[in-house]
């Protein structure tokens, strides 16, 4: 079996046993291109209906693009789409300039999402992670427990071993399940090629620049890059060296401005 | 241009009003002694509480508290975990002077900014030079190149221009505090390199841009006084001299800045100095959190770093400085207070504070709750107490230490009764200072008649 064969048997076969052992569940969709592969993955596993929630967190700060790609799709593939606001702190005004950027995405993002699972009372969430994305997340497991503060605890997490899932915590509020943690972003747009899945026109480069990753218009910034098409981004991400992940710039800031308020006694 | 509508504005980091009428009588200080027989008058300020670097300069900045503006110290935890987040001024909520002056207050607002909206014409130009706090630069009308802490030069300086000028002078954002204990001659000779290179940068802006707001901050300062402040009188310490000849220079530096400024506004011009908080020696360092461990206010586990050592069971915790937060319910993991047993925590600890001793003498000075200090927006954001403690207590608020009291290679430490401001004699409210209220006498400069 090829290579992107293999990758979508794993996440089929996840996805398939998550259902089968929570039944009340949702997935998260982002509306961007790893939550929009997992949403073509989910409707492949159940040939074409999805048979539990797609839950989009809006934090009302989305690319007008991503409402009007979000709205086209939800319709045409007969979604049960439930949109999660935190309708509290949207009519307060949160917002990125209100408050600082940390408190505006805990209310608007987590927030948001712990309303939604509170008020469905959802037992396990698929969501689109990938393992390469970031160095934390190499830790993660695919069956992934939290708590009702959506703590993980990456220090006590139970074996993986030959597929055998565990979905049974002492405590834990929900599971959340990753069926698609073992590809990479370079595998994502391959499999995006082969399976002709539909994305959003943000990736791709207008006047020069595209958005390498999509969330909230006033915190993302594009790239510098000429890819118009998949094929092109494709070969961009074969050549390139710099992270999908701006975070990683803030990684570096952070471990700089720690060592210089040590240096001043304030660590 | 009325050149009466002209401000500069030399911030001088941790500089002590106690040390600078000291020095001024030794005189060591003679432009400052000549810039005070024009009519100026140099007064002891009030700093903020915390009286640390991020959130005095903050409030000098927008001339708000910091229950308005957001910043309560260099660290935060990020929401709903105990993992350290370093605020910038992207987290700062209220809008600085130069944002107010300079028509680029976007959608924030604040106390200050409702009093001179529509007051002040707007369109200002300001160069801002190396105030902690302002990293990353944001876009402004005028120059801005930040201050402690600053990552990248690059992004700490706005426009592209300046950080091409800054990078072709030699300019350092900071001097290499960790060579103070290991290599002190080295660590003085680059101080005094700093100064050099920031003197001539903030020269060159003062005449060759043109403005109507200039601040420029010297910050080495802060850095000597953190590692040297014993030798500031004593003539028996080895660095009495060196640390003598730093504020010298300091002094020519500012006679230069204000004889030009003079020159350009026909005397006229605004003109003022001033410092985020003061400094003294040390006697012992205070680790809150081995106090509240002790007392059995905090359960550590050391097999965590850092603030994520918390373990269950805690009612409070400290971060640096001095702020106290409560371990509350639904706001932190291994939250153990009820919101209806906060006020109970609160007095215990209050109590239990208020009765520290070493040696038979009071550590702590006044211990104030959030609704004391801090109002507006961000208040609930802010600590649920705040110690000041008496002259020689410093307290800290990491989780390393073992003890309570101890000593290390840090010799002054911030003191928030003892700031300066030396500024017009005419201006200025009778009574104490505050650096909350020196951003509305800037402002009052350029109010429309």
């Amino acid at each position: 079996m090829d290579h992107l064969s293999i990758l979508e048997n794993k996440s089929i076969f996840i996805i398939r046993e998550a259902y089968y052992r929570f039944r009340n569940i949702a997935m998260l969709w982002s509306v961007g291109k790893d939550s929009t592969t997992l949403l073509w993955l989910v409707r492949k596993a159940f040939f074409g209906k999805v048979p539990f929630p797609v839950i989009h967190i809006d934090t009302t700060y989305k690319f007008p693009e991503m409402y009007r790609f979000r709205d086209e799709y939800a319709k045409k593939w007969g979604l049960d789409l439930i949109v999660g606001r935190n309708e509290g702190q949207v009519a307060a005004g949160m917002g990125p300039k209100k408050g600082s950027k940390l408190d505006c995405c805990n209310e608007l993002k987590t927030n948001a999402l712990k309303q939604v699972i509170e008020k469905n009372g959802f037992k396990a969430l698929l969501l689109g992670i990938r393992r390469d994305e970031h160095g934390i997340r190499a830790k993660e497991r695919v069956f992934s427990p939290r708590d009702g503060n959506f703590k993980w605890n990456y220090e006590d997490q139970p074996a993986e071993l030959w597929d055998q899932y565990k979905s049974t915590a002492e405590e834990d509020n929900h599971f959340r399940i990753h069926p698609i943690l073992h590809m990479t972003e370079l595998d994502i747009w391959n499999y995006i090629r082969r399976e002709n899945i539909p994305i959003s026109e943000l990736y791709f480069s207008k006047e020069g620049k595209r958005f390498r990753s999509i969330g909230c218009l006033p915190c993302c910034g594009p790239v510098e890059s000429k890819a118009s098409n998949i094929d092109e981004i494709i070969h961009e991400l074969e050549t390139t060296h710099t992270s999908e992940r701006a975070g990683r710039a803030q990684d570096k800031e952070d471990a700089y401005t720690m060592q210089k308020l040590r240096s001043l006694g304030y660590m | 241009m009325d050149a009466s509508k002209k401000t500069l504005v030399i911030g001088l980091d941790g500089v002590p009003c106690t040390l600078l009428n000291d020095y001024l009588e030794k005189g060591i200080l003679p432009n400052l002694k000549e810039i005070l027989s024009q009519g100026y008058s140099l007064r002891q300020m009030d700093a903020s509480i915390p009286d640390v670097s991020s959130t005095s300069w903050t409030s000098f900045m927008t001339g708000v508290n910091p229950g308005e503006h957001g910043i309560f110290g260099f660290m935060e935890l990020r929401p709903n975990t105990y993992k350290m987040a370093f605020p910038n001024l992207n987290d700062v909520q209220a809008p600085p002077v130069w944002d107010i002056l300079g028509n680029t207050v976007n959608n924030r607002s604040s106390s200050l900014y409702d009093k001179f909206n529509g007051k002040v014409p707007g369109g200002f130009r300001s160069i801002v030079l190396n105030i902690p706090q302002t990293f990353p630069a944001p876009a402004m009308n005028g120059i801005l190149t930040a201050g402690f802490v600053c990552p990248d030069l690059r992004k700490g300086t706005y426009p592209e221009s300046a950080y091409d000028y800054l990078k072709s002078v030699g300019y350092m954002p900071d001097v290499d505090a960790a060579k103070a204990a290991s290599a002190p001659e080295a660590f003085f000779d680059e101080v005094f390199l700093s100064l050099d290179r920031r003197a001539e940068a903030y020269m060159h802006f003062l005449e060759s841009e043109s403005w109507d707001l200039f601040i420029g901050v010297i910050t080495e300062t802060d850095r000597l006084h953190h590692f040297f402040f014993d030798a500031a009188l004593d003539p028996g310490n080895r660095f009495h001299e060196k640390f003598m000849l730093f504020y010298k220079k300091a002094d020519e530096v500012i006679g230069r800045l204000f004889n030009r400024f003079m020159e350009a506004t026909g005397g006229k011009g605004l003109f003022m100095t001033m410092s985020d908080h003061g400094f003294t020696v040390i006697d012992k360092e205070v680790y809150i959190n081995n106090f509240l461990r002790e007392s059995g206010f905090l359960n550590v586990n050391g097999s965590r770093e850092y603030f994520e050592q918390i373990d269950s069971g805690t009612r409070a915790f400290a971060m640096d400085p001095a702020r106290i937060y409560i371990n509350l319910e639904g706001k932190y993991p291994f939250g153990a207070v009820k919101d209806s047993g906060r006020e109970k925590a609160v007095a215990e600890i209050k109590e239990a504070l208020g009765s520290l001793t070493r040696d038979g003498r009071p550590v702590v000075k006044s211990i104030f709750e959030k609704s004391e200090l801090y109002s507006g927006p961000a208040a609930i954001k802010g600590p649920d107490l705040v110690c000041l403690a008496h002259d020689g207590f410093d307290l800290k608020g990491n989780m390393k230490r073992q003890d309570v009291f101890g000593n290390s290679h840090f010799r002054g430490m911030h003191t928030r009764h003892d700031a300066h401001c030396l500024l017009p004699g005419s201006i200025g409210a009778p009574g104490r200072l505050h650096i909350e209220s020196l951003a509305e006498i800037i402002l009052s400069n350029y109010r429309e008649a």
